[in-house]
């Protein structure tokens, strides 16, 4: 087990306590009695225009995409009665934003998604990016990349079921000498390097850290993010790990890296993931709170205190269409999550951050008319720069084609960085808050949102209630579609405004040598490998994988690198996690 | 069931995480009255398998990006080979134009890209699926 050092935990006290009872509730009586009156006067108008229209304001309806009921206009003493949201930015239960300075001192970070073809391709798509101005925190390049399919499953690029697919949705990296095809010549300890993988989390690192090992650079100085999404199986097809086992594999993770590599990012709340699968903006709060805190408990199981890793979790949320409800969403969000880490024991503010990488919805995207795509982007990123994320990657507007050609992706970075420097809408944190629509939006998202949360924990947490959750999204999904069959729900391009003119834009076309150069590569290594080497470090790792799924945490994570050093691919590695914590053992 | 329900198997491969218009697809073919199979498979053969397994009038295979000309190379040549040629293949998702005529040559009969309704799809099933009322029991 980890040694639990407490003193290494700072606290801010005044930030991370709620509730702030010293804030009086907001408005004095006789302001609201006046504001309701006008409120009443205001009907009468309304109800006059209505008239006009043929509509009854009675009967008349409006909601948000999620469902919630909205009223034409908001007034002061829609939003009397709360003290919460007067609170300042920085402070519990920051609704307001993370921190006192939003992006006054630093704006978000540009992350897109980069990664197609062999190592070598997605390094020259990384170079390019870097050169048009993809900047990350304190000057230094994030790099946001994503493996393919064929590793997702944890196979190499010589399994049967691999052709066609290697390279494609991301790089087709397999081992340690792929990880120095991507990084050799950059300068380890300073860039963050998100590694996007599904059920090859581990394999994945493991390459990593034995890389940087070899390049003598500390893993206590790397920086990035692996994303344990193993709890996705809830809400999309693909699953390697039943819920428990892959609840198992983020602990040990948390563990290690708790001890070893206290800058890397170790769980990712993938809410984008759930509205991508139909979910609606309630639905992708409440179920993202629900998937952290239940493993959250489970690293508080294993011997570690709240505020030794909360600090490390973070979210990658959706920006989508109903502009003012994905706002309202990641400030819910925030406040969500800030009362259950507190309830949970956690006590440092920055251990109940919902530090948030904005992803913009891909799914809203369409291959009709694609150039459209590119404002729809801009308000989704506008939006999540309103709400105050931390980080953001914007889809490209080819996004419903193909992966992103270099002027698609080139686009994308270019919707960020006008928001950034053009608009000055980074010049003051919040700058939304005070509204009365938003702040009631907010206040009802938050609230709907934790009656599903409550749902789902009175069923035994996230992991018990896949098919539950799973059941709802699809639900969610298929409305949305009825809707846009029916024309209820407008979708330029698609459903209205539709025009049989093509748009010719250029179909991004993957290197064909690369499924047969990944092939040769990977057999190539099985061949020269040290193979007396490589079976004791695999022999290792096998009785680790047993240990782990014993209970034992601790052992997996080094005897996985030592297995990746001894150039153990992902589809090996992969397949010791399977025997042991996959769906045909015995678990 | 009634003997002249059509069976239908849709699978998308486990290693792909666009399955949201297929399973879309399989609730409303559910709702036009037909039995639906849906299957997450790894390799190409598993849908033959399935497809004979469970006797199935019609294999429907969603691909959102790439890989999807192996596995249709696979499906008929496998259902050829078995003599089941009148089982009707066809695929949907993000299939690029230039691969839909190599495909239909191949035997997949229609390629539903993306904006298809799924009307479309069910009145194509109908439209084209071996019957099964005049079956011999």
């Amino acid at each position: 087990m980890m040694g639990v050092d407490t003193t290494a935990v700072k606290s801010d006290a005044a930030a991370g306590e709620p509730p702030p009872e010293r804030i009086p509730r907001q408005f004095n009586p006789e302001f609201l009695e006046a504001t309701r009156e006008l409120e009443r006067q205001w009907q009468k108008s309304f109800a006059a225009i209505a008239a006009k229209f043929g509509v009854d304001p009675a009967n008349y309806r409006l909601a948000t995409d999620s469902g919630l009921p909205l009223k034409p206009t908001y007034f002061p003493h829609d939003v009397a009665g709360r003290s919460d949201d007067a609170a300042a930015p920085g402070t519990f239960p920051f609704t307001r934003g993370l921190y006192a300075a939003q992006y006054q001192f630093m704006p978000w970070a540009n992350q897109p998604v980069i990664g197609y073809g062999l190592p070598e391709d997605t390094r020259k798509r990384m170079d390019y990016l870097q050169s048009q101005g993809m900047t990350g925190y304190f000057g230094s390049t994030f790099y946001n990349l994503v493996y393919d399919l064929v590793s997702h499953e944890g196979l190499d690029p010589d399994h049967p079921a691999a052709e066609g697919r290697v390279g494609q949705c991301g790089m087709a990296v397999y081992s340690v000498q792929d990880q120095a095809r991507l990084f050799d010549g950059l300068p380890l300890d300073r860039i963050n390097v998100v590694h996007i993988s599904y059920y090859e989390v581990l394999p994945v690192l493991a390459h990593y850290l034995a890389y940087a090992r070899r390049r003598g650079v500390p893993w206590s100085r790397l920086g990035g993010n692996s994303m344990s999404w193993y709890y996705q199986s809830a809400y999309v097809g693909m699953t390697c790990f039943p819920p428990k086992s892959g609840m198992v594999l983020a602990v040990e993770l948390v563990n290690f890296c708790t001890s070893h590599m206290p800058r890397w990012n170790t769980v990712n709340i993938f809410g984008y993931g759930m509205e991508e699968a139909g979910a609606t903006a309630v639905q992708e709060a409440a179920y993202s709170v629900a998937a952290g805190i239940d493993y959250a408990r489970a690293c508080v199981v294993s011997g570690l205190h709240p505020d030794q890793f909360l600090s490390r979790f973070g979210f990658q949320i959706s920006q989508a269409n109903d502009f003012f409800e994905e706002i309202c969403k990641v400030r819910a969000l925030r406040r969500l999550w800030a009362r259950k880490c507190h309830e949970l024991g956690a006590r440092d503010p920055k251990s109940m951050h919902v530090r948030i990488h904005s992803h913009t919805s891909g799914a809203v995207l369409t291959a009709q008319q694609p150039l459209n795509n590119l404002i729809r982007t801009t308000l989704h990123t506008l939006g999540a720069a309103l709400s105050g994320v931390q980080a953001m990657e914007v889809s490209s507007f080819d996004e419903a084609l193909a992966i992103p050609t270099e002027h698609a992706h080139t686009m994308a970075l270019r919707v960020q960085q006008i928001i950034q420097d053009e608009s000055g809408i980074a010049r003051v944190a919040d700058p939304l808050g005070g509204s009365y629509y938003v702040e009631h939006l907010t206040s009802q998202i938050e609230q709907e949102a934790q009656k599903l949360l409550d749902e789902v924990e009175a069923r035994g947490g996230f992991h018990r209630c896949h098919d539950f959750i799973r059941a709802r999204i699809e639900e969610s999904a298929a409305r949305w579609r009825d809707e846009v069959d029916a024309g209820r729900r407008i979708v330029v391009g698609v459903n209205k405004h539709v025009s049989s003119e093509m748009q010719d834009i250029e179909i991004f076309k993957l290197n064909p040598e690369a499924e047969r150069v990944a092939v040769e590569r990977v057999r190539a290594l099985r061949a020269s490998r040290d193979k007396e080497r490589w079976g004791r470090a695999m022999a290792d790792l096998d009785r680790a994988a047993q240990r782990l799924r014993d209970g034992e945490y601790g052992v997996l994570m080094p005897a996985m690198v030592e297995a990746a050093d001894a150039d153990a691919t992902t589809g090996e590695l992969m397949g010791v996690l399977k025997k042991h914590l996959g769906w045909s053992s015995p678990y | 069931m009634a003997k002249d329900t059509i069976r239908v198997l849709l699978g998308k491969t486990t290693m792909e995480c666009h399955d949201r218009g297929v399973r879309y697809l399989a609730t409303k073919l559910r709702d036009a009255g037909m039995e639906v199979i849906f299957i997450n498979f790894l390799e190409a053969r598993e849908i033959v398998d399935t497809a004979i397994e469970e006797d199935v009038d019609v294999i429907g295979v969603s691909s959102s990006v790439e890989g999807h000309m192996p596995v249709a190379r696979e499906v008929t040549r496998r259902l050829a080979e078995l003599g089941k040629e009148d089982v009707l293949i066809i695929f949907g998702g993000v299939i690029p134009e230039r691969d839909i005529a190599p495909m239909k040559t191949m035997g997949v009969r229609e390629v539903f890209g993306p904006g298809s309704s799924a009307d479309s799809v069910i009145e194509f099933i109908r439209g084209n699926a071996r019957s099964r009322s005049f079956a011999l029991d």
